[in-house]
């Protein structure tokens, strides 16, 4: 190895995986996501109780609920400038790959918004908060169990079938098949112990939100791992 | 498994995302693979080999050391 190549590989040590900023953006991001819900919340139950004008108690718990969006935010802000500081552009595959991921965060983010602040997202309706009431197994008007259908039977489809073919590498392809395996193992001893400790009268009835929920979060979190470790 | 890709794309004076458009790859894959955290597929690598203009063997050290050490 010459010398220029030795200086060059110094250079390079830099280079690393941008997991962690990643990581922390999304944490971060779902921390906004449940203090935003959390807001509604307490919201809710001021309107429940009359409403008015807020106290200066309720008035300092929103005050702190902003100064954790903020500090979020900047952790968002910070982390996004250090993946920018690797001072690499992306491959074409990355930007179709990013402008994917944005895209359906954007949507699910729409959606998410639209189902907090819907009926089914009150407190009145299926549950102690908006997230619970979103993910309960209570009655949804069709006005949005249309539109979650259309883009969870004809644009998913679409979308999943074009990342795969267009957007991911081989690498975060296996990432995603270790992920699988993982899942389904979770998935093929939980499921049906938690079905015979029903029967057994030692658990409560098998919640298939529940199941779907923790198979798809074992999954992510696989594929995070083996993607940007 | 070790590989000399950092090296080869020293050499090079590439950075990650320039190897990776070359490997049509993302640039945390060229990363996983120089760090020996992912073992590119066959395709892959005789696509980094025929890059390189090195064969297989020169870029890629599974540590079989030919059977000397008691391995068949």
């Amino acid at each position: 190895m010459t010398d220029s190549t030795e200086a060059r590989m110094a250079k390079l040590e830099d280079e690393a995986s941008n997991g962690r900023s990643i990581l922390w953006m999304v944490m971060a991001g779902l921390g906004i996501v449940m203090t935003l819900g959390a807001i509604a919340g307490f919201m809710g139950e001021h309107q429940s109780n009359g409403g008015g004008a807020l106290s200066s108690v309720a008035l300092a718990v929103l005050v702190g609920f902003g100064a954790i969006i903020a500090g979020l935010s900047y952790a968002i802000w910070r982390n996004a400038k250090k993946l920018k500081s690797n001072g690499e552009p992306m491959t074409k595959r990355e930007r179709l790959n990013r402008n994917i991921i944005l895209g359906l965060s954007l949507l699910g983010g729409v959606m998410g918004v639209v189902l907090s602040t819907s009926s089914i997202g009150t407190t009145a309706h299926n549950g102690p908060g908006p997230l619970s009431a979103i993910f309960s197994s209570g009655p949804i008007p069709l006005t949005i169990v249309l539109p979650f259908v259309i883009v969870w039977a004809v644009i998913m489809p679409v979308v999943a079938w074009f990342w795969h073919t267009r957007a991911i590498d081989e690498q975060e392809a296996s990432a995603y098949r270790d992920g699988g395996y993982y899942a389904a193992y979770v998935f093929l001893i939980f499921a049906p112990l938690w079905w015979v400790l029903w029967r057994g009268g030692f658990v409560p009835q098998p919640d298939g939100v529940a199941i779907y929920l923790t198979f798809s979060m074992i999954w992510s979190a696989v594929w995070f791992w083996k993607k940007y470790r | 498994m070790k590989n000399q890709l950092k090296v080869l794309r020293a050499m090079r004076n590439w950075s990650q995302a320039e190897l990776g458009e070359h490997l049509d790859v993302s640039r945390q894959a060229v990363n996983a693979i120089e760090t020996g955290k992912y073992d590119p597929s066959l395709p892959l690598a005789f696509k980094i080999s025929r890059l390189f203009g090195q064969p297989l063997e020169e870029i890629f050290d599974d540590g079989f050391d030919g059977g000397q050490n008691g391995e068949a």
